[in-house]
């Protein structure tokens, strides 16, 4: 008779089964607690920056956060591209470090400032007077385009995200460097 | 192989287009987005937040709080300019004063989720007055349900009215708040006599006052759609400002204060 102690449990094999799930790029990544701890400030981060601009975190008069019914979609979706913020950063920081290769700048930065961006917009173009003022009725346009495509555009900067993460994740994995030994060749 | 190497290159072409393109995008985006929040007047200015206890780089702030008690915002003063108003004017020691579109979304959000608990805390019990004022800056039509909300307070309807158009609000300059449907909007209020709302709306009676309260707000500095002002009633004196669609809890802070102060010196 196997003891209880030696034999899996169902948790740990439910773990390993989702470990063995995660694409081998995020395996790599994070295996190690910098990374994790890099992603969860960076998710952390955006997160705040997000509700902030869609205006349900307040810290004046008091520190509050309130989810209202009409704000549950975007909320969700804000979250979806802080963790995914937070991954890709994290696994853009790894292939740095690690393969000194060029990371797809432009992968990052579009997925960054669509999820910026629409979240600034998400806050009833509460920007809309300022670009009013700025640009006159082209700007009430432009912030009224942006405050009511704010899913599409979320869904847009979501779509990107994971696209840059893709392209992340083939680097990590398919990709090489072959460094020549120039000496040793020589010789 | 050539063929092959060709479409090679040609795919390796078109990402790096793709790439280039998005790079220049994303340059841009990020670029208007540092532009918006270093301007001091922006509604999320980095220059503009206020903590606690103190202020940081709040002295827009500040500017917007002598405003206001320069422009006497005494509930008195308030109710003789017409503005329409929710509660006790003749008891309530505290008046909120509300900045709002009836296009604006985080004003739906404010009078659904934050309002009615204003209201059922402060306003039935006679501690606060609510007075409404017109800013109408998210879209080209915004102007209209504006005229047409303060001509239904000609006849005591303007809340049924207000609740009725955030109720049924729509995206902004969608139409939604033409002139016919404003007219159909005012029609579902029972106590409405349509003959005189018409006449009202039609001849534009309270364009010049709903200028007058956008005016008022400028001069206050307010940009953003909710924003209020909470002041004494008796006198307008110690404002405070709240920029945006905050929730119950930000309000309770403020008005809990202030009815303290008040009882405090009334000792």
């Amino acid at each position: 008779m196997k003891s209880s102690s030696s034999s899996p449990t169902i948790k740990s094999k439910l773990l390993s089964l989702f470990i063995h799930l995660l694409p081998s790029s995020i395996r790599i990544v994070f295996s190690s607690i910098l990374y994790i701890s890099l992603a969860a400030a960076i998710t952390a981060g955006f997160w705040i920056i997000f509700n902030v601009f869609e205006q349900l975190l307040f810290f004046w008069p008091v520190w509050v956060f309130y989810l209202p019914e009409d704000a549950i979609i975007s909320f969700i979706l804000t979250n979806i591209s802080a963790v995914l913020m937070g991954i890709l950063v994290s696994m853009n920081v790894y292939v740095i470090k690690h393969f000194k290769l060029q990371i797809s700048k432009s992968s990052l930065f579009s997925g960054t400032g669509l999820s910026i961006l629409s979240s600034t917009c998400v806050s009833c173009s509460s920007i809309g007077f300022l670009l009013i003022s700025t640009f006159g009725g082209l700007g009430i346009v432009v912030s009224n385009f942006l405050s009511i495509y704010q899913i599409p555009l979320r869904l847009l900067s979501i779509a990107i995200l994971l696209f840059a993460l893709y392209s992340v994740h083939t680097r990590i994995t398919k990709d090489c460097m072959v460094e020549y030994n120039n000496k040793s060749m020589s010789t | 192989m050539l063929k092959q190497q060709r479409k090679l290159l040609q795919r390796k072409k078109l990402n790096e287009t793709i790439f280039n393109v998005a790079k220049t995008a994303s340059f841009v985006m990020v670029l208007s987005y540092m532009i918006v929040i270093s301007f001091p007047s922006a509604p999320f200015s980095i220059l503009n937040m206020k903590t606690n206890n103190y202020y940081v780089f709040a002295s827009i702030l500040e500017k917007q709080e002598e405003q206001a008690v320069k422009n006497n915002l005494s509930l008195s003063n308030l109710l003789q300019q017409g503005s329409p108003y929710l509660g006790n004017p003749s008891s309530a020691p505290i008046t909120i004063i509300d900045f709002s579109d009836f296009q604006c979304y985080l004003c739906a959000r404010y009078v659904k989720a934050t309002e009615p608990l204003i209201n059922q805390t402060y306003i039935q019990t006679d501690k606060v007055v609510l007075v409404f004022k017109h800013l109408p800056n998210r879209g080209f039509d915004s102007m209209n349900p504006a005229i047409a909300a303060q001509c239904t307070n000609d006849q005591g309807s303007f809340w049924d009215f207000h609740q009725l158009l955030y109720k049924n609000q729509k995206p902004i300059d969608s139409g939604w708040v033409s002139k016919e449907n404003l007219k159909k909007f005012a029609a579902k209020i029972p106590e409405l006599d349509m003959d005189k709302f018409n006449s009202c709306f039609d001849n534009q009676k309270y364009k010049s006052f709903v200028e007058k309260d956008v005016a008022l707000a400028s001069s206050l500095g307010f940009q953003e759609t909710p924003s209020f002002v909470i002041v004494n009633s008796k006198d307008g004196s110690n404002p405070e400002i709240l920029n945006g669609a905050h929730p119950f809890a930000s309000f309770k802070a403020i008005i809990d204060k202030k009815l303290t102060e008040v009882e405090n010196s009334s000792k």
